[in-house]
């Protein structure tokens, strides 16, 4: 899958559900300066392995991964591949 | 600065389902306690700062004036609570002291109590001490703002003081969403089964006893971490398998030193701590006024107490899937449903369910809420405190604050539940157990 697909995929997510309207993402936007916290985070999670039917592993579970919309994508690509 | 136009305060507005649970806990507050429902910030600045110019500043808040003229309507059956603005004329209440130790915060401002018959439902002090350096404290009762509701306070005080203009929209709760009843029913019982199994006695709390005594205070005791240990403590809690951020690494922390206590005094089972949730979206800016804190509830058996790593895996877990389920979404919908109950029924219900007995102790965070916070009054921040309302029984509560990227928690306790040797005791296992080397 594109990587730009599931960019716009989560960044739609992210967006309708856990955002105020005013907050507006970019692909490199840093989701913790933009209010997005632990629990957030695990919002997000679930939403990737609900619509992309992967599993995020323990170890990839790093700070890293979850900086932005690009590291979030980037995971999940690996993850499919 | 700035004056405000009065006909853009609201007339009225309807308490959420979280200040509703706030009113009975102000109620148990007072059934219970010397000490109110009433929260407190603390700014600690390196030199003394002009009271006339915060004095005039808080003056011109349209948010501090509104908070100093309302009354509370509990309304007759089936209403809604509701704050009628009232438009005394009142201000705000701000005294300076002075204070012979250092840090210290006199006695009489913590003993002063906000209660929903108070005419104000906000004050500050301003405390100064013998080196130059002073503290600006502000208390509050709790059913008006929570701590995310404070943070924008701050940011509204210091937009204020640099002639910004004002938002009036973003400080009061726009109407709420219309959920359908049989919506509602399904969601109460869902909540109502899920609460109470996670509830379910026995429960292991600190408090010995129901009552306060009479002559029973709020104390506090501060723990500072510097930036290296609030390093340390963000790497362990990483290593304990701690992935959402630290907060699942410090509760297990804080189970630990409480269930030693318990063992310490023969008392054990399971803990059951409530962890407050902030149900505003992430990065709005309001409202201010009104509490939007739902909770997620764990549970931790005495078999998952044998070190932080196993209660931080066996935790996680509870995190997940109270959030895939909606336990916090599906909870504010229960207590915006528990706003019709008259408060003598809603009271009589929260005392019955938990027999007594909130929690085995209670734990809170303002995550990076002050992190930022560098100035207030365009004067450098030294450090920040937050008193909590101490809720009893438990009558002990774990406040975590991160400021300048340094971690404290200050535990607010009754000295009816914890003696001097239980807090020497925690404060040392606390200190122990979060820096340990993992």
């Amino acid at each position: 899958m594109e990587k730009q697909v599931i960019i716009e995929d989560i960044k739609k997510y992210i967006e309708k559900n856990i955002l105020a309207a005013s907050v507006k993402i970019e692909a490199d936007t840093d989701l913790k300066n933009a209010g997005i916290d632990s629990f957030s985070t695990v919002e997000i999670i679930l939403f990737i392995e609900r619509k992309y039917g992967v599993a995020i592993p323990d170890h990839k579970l790093v700070p890293e991964n979850f900086k932005t919309l690009q590291s979030l994508a980037a995971t999940v690509q690996e993850l499919m591949s | 600065m700035q004056s405000f136009n009065k006909a853009l305060l609201p007339e009225h507005v309807i308490l959420s389902g979280a200040d509703c649970f706030h009113l009975v806990l102000d109620k148990h507050a007072q059934k219970h306690g010397a000490g109110g429902n009433v929260m407190r910030k603390v700014f600690y600045f390196d030199k003394s700062l002009s009271f006339e110019k915060i004095d005039t500043l808080l003056k011109s808040s349209p948010v501090i004036y509104w908070l100093c003229n309302i009354h509370l309507c509990e309304g007759i059956l089936f209403q809604k609570p509701r704050w009628e603005y009232t438009d005394k004329g009142n201000e705000i209440i701000f005294n300076q002291h002075k204070a012979a130790i250092e840090n210290e915060i006199p006695a009489a401002i913590l003993a002063r109590d906000i209660t929903t018959r108070s005419e104000r439902f906000i004050e500050a002090d301003l405390v100064n001490y013998p080196s130059g350096a002073c503290a600006f404290v502000i208390s509050w009762n709790h059913i008006l703002l929570d701590a995310k509701g404070t943070t924008l306070l701050f940011e509204h005080l210091n937009q204020l003081s640099e002639n910004k203009p004002q938002d009036f929209d973003l400080f009061f709760p726009g109407p709420g969403k219309k959920t359908n009843i049989v919506t509602y029913i399904r969601n109460m019982y869902k909540v109502k089964y899920f609460v109470q199994h996670s509830a379910r006695p026995p429960v292991f709390s600190v408090a010995e006893k129901k009552m306060k005594s009479e002559e029973g205070i709020t104390a506090v005791k501060v723990i500072s971490f510097n930036g290296e240990e609030t390093k340390k403590i963000n790497e362990n809690a990483f290593k304990a398998g701690s992935r959402f951020g630290p907060t699942l690494y410090l509760i297990a922390c804080c189970s630990h030193v409480i269930n030693q206590l318990g063992k310490q005094k023969n008392k054990s089972g399971d803990l059951w701590i409530p962890v407050p949730y902030d149900g505003r979206l992430k990065g709005a800016t309001g409202p201010l006024i009104s509490n939007c804190v739902s909770f997620l509830f764990y549970r931790i058996p005495q078999t998952e107490l044998n070190s932080v790593a196993q209660t931080v895996k066996y935790l996680s877990p509870q995190m997940v899937s109270q959030i895939k389920e909606g336990i916090p979404q599906r909870y504010t919908m229960f207590l915006n449903m528990m706003r019709h109950v008259p408060l003598w029924l809603y009271y009589f219900l929260v005392s019955k369910t938990g027999k007594g007995v909130f929690a085995s102790f209670l734990y809170t965070s303002t995550g990076d809420n002050f992190n930022d916070l560098r100035s207030l009054f365009g004067e450098p921040i030294r450090d920040i405190n937050m008193i909590p309302a101490l809720t009893f029984p438990p009558g002990l509560t774990f406040v975590f604050l991160k400021h300048d990227d340094q971690l404290s928690v200050n535990i607010a306790y009754s000295p009816d539940t914890i003696n001097s040797n239980d807090l020497t005791f925690i404060e040392q296992k606390l200190k122990e157990t979060v820096l340990s080397n993992y």
